[in-house]
């Protein structure tokens, strides 16, 4: 069976997915205050004195979050920020994160995948990791 | 009667993975065509949009959609923030602030991407119809549009929430 590994590398999948987390508990946290008591982007708008466009394009995605704007929004949503930094935990039996980037060395990473697959890519300039590999 | 397995073995559409946070585990497929995977590939080598209007890049946008596609968490919010759209002949699009993936669900919860392209692209363009039938007549070509193709108009249709 042949797959494909989309690997960005650890640095950038982290700020990629902190990104969307961030966004997505805005717009759960939105999505619980407006089935509780109605509260809308409108409201927000309003709340806040700014133009519900503006308001839309940070809840999507559009436009950069400050944190700034991510205090009033969970202000204006009544609601509280918590943050925190740790250490990250390793459980017995959890999976393990690979460390290799498809970006990091130029070349898709087929595991057990066909060589006429591999050959639509663009050669690796030098990189071992860039061949076809086969899994037990 | 065509089988997923069938079209793998074909290579036909590959299985697509991302990097997933140990407590996770994958309770949807992600699987793409040999083009849409070269186009994955040029995305994570960094390939992007003239102007890209999220905070993230497009291929950290699009590694974030996967895994939460894939971990099985939310793609619906509220009705104008979904990262998942229906299109007609049960063509799918998925969503990021600047990606486009279009594509049909073999099985619920099974998504097959076809053409992956830069928002502004597809709407500057008015790409929306061209993708549709190229993904019916792909189907057909293969033999699935009635076996393995989700019918439906509604997210609930092709995932479990």
């Amino acid at each position: 069976m042949t797959y494909f590994h989309f690997d960005i590398g650890e640095r950038a999948r982290h700020a990629g997915r902190f990104i969307g987390r961030v966004r997505g508990e805005l717009l759960r946290a939105l999505s619980e205050r407006k089935s509780e008591i109605g509260f809308s982007q409108h409201g927000l708008a309003q709340k806040l004195d700014t133009e519900r466009a503006l308001i839309n394009r940070q809840l999507s995605g559009e436009t950069s979050l400050t944190l700034r704007s991510l205090a009033d929004l969970a202000w204006a949503m009544d609601m509280e920020i918590s943050f925190e930094l740790k250490k990250p935990v390793t459980n017995a039996g959890q999976n393990q994160p690979m460390t290799t980037s498809t970006v990091g060395h130029g070349q898709i990473k087929y595991i057990n995948g066909a060589a006429k697959r591999v050959s639509m890519l663009p050669a690796p300039a030098n990189s071992e990791l860039g061949q076809s590999k086969k899994s037990a | 009667m065509t089988t997923i397995e069938e079209l793998v073995e074909a290579n036909v559409i590959s299985r697509i993975q991302v990097e997933m946070h140990p407590r996770d585990q994958g309770l949807r497929l992600l699987y793409g065509t040999p083009d849409f995977i070269v186009w994955l590939g040029e995305l994570a080598k960094g390939s992007g949009p003239e102007r890209r209007l999220g905070e993230a890049t497009a291929a950290e946008q699009v590694d974030d959609l996967f895994n939460t596609f894939l971990s099985g968490q939310p793609l619906v919010y509220m009705k104008q923030f979904r990262s998942i759209r229906a299109e007609k002949n049960a063509v799918w699009e998925l969503k990021t602030p600047d990606v486009r993936i279009f594509g049909w669900f073999l099985k619920k919860d099974c998504f097959v991407g076809v053409f992956g392209n830069w928002a502004d692209v597809i709407k500057d363009h008015d790409l929306y119809r061209g993708y549709r039938i190229a993904i019916r007549r792909m189907r057909r070509e293969l033999g699935v549009d009635e076996t393995l193709c989700v019918q439906g108009v509604t997210p609930g249709d092709v995932l479990s929430l």
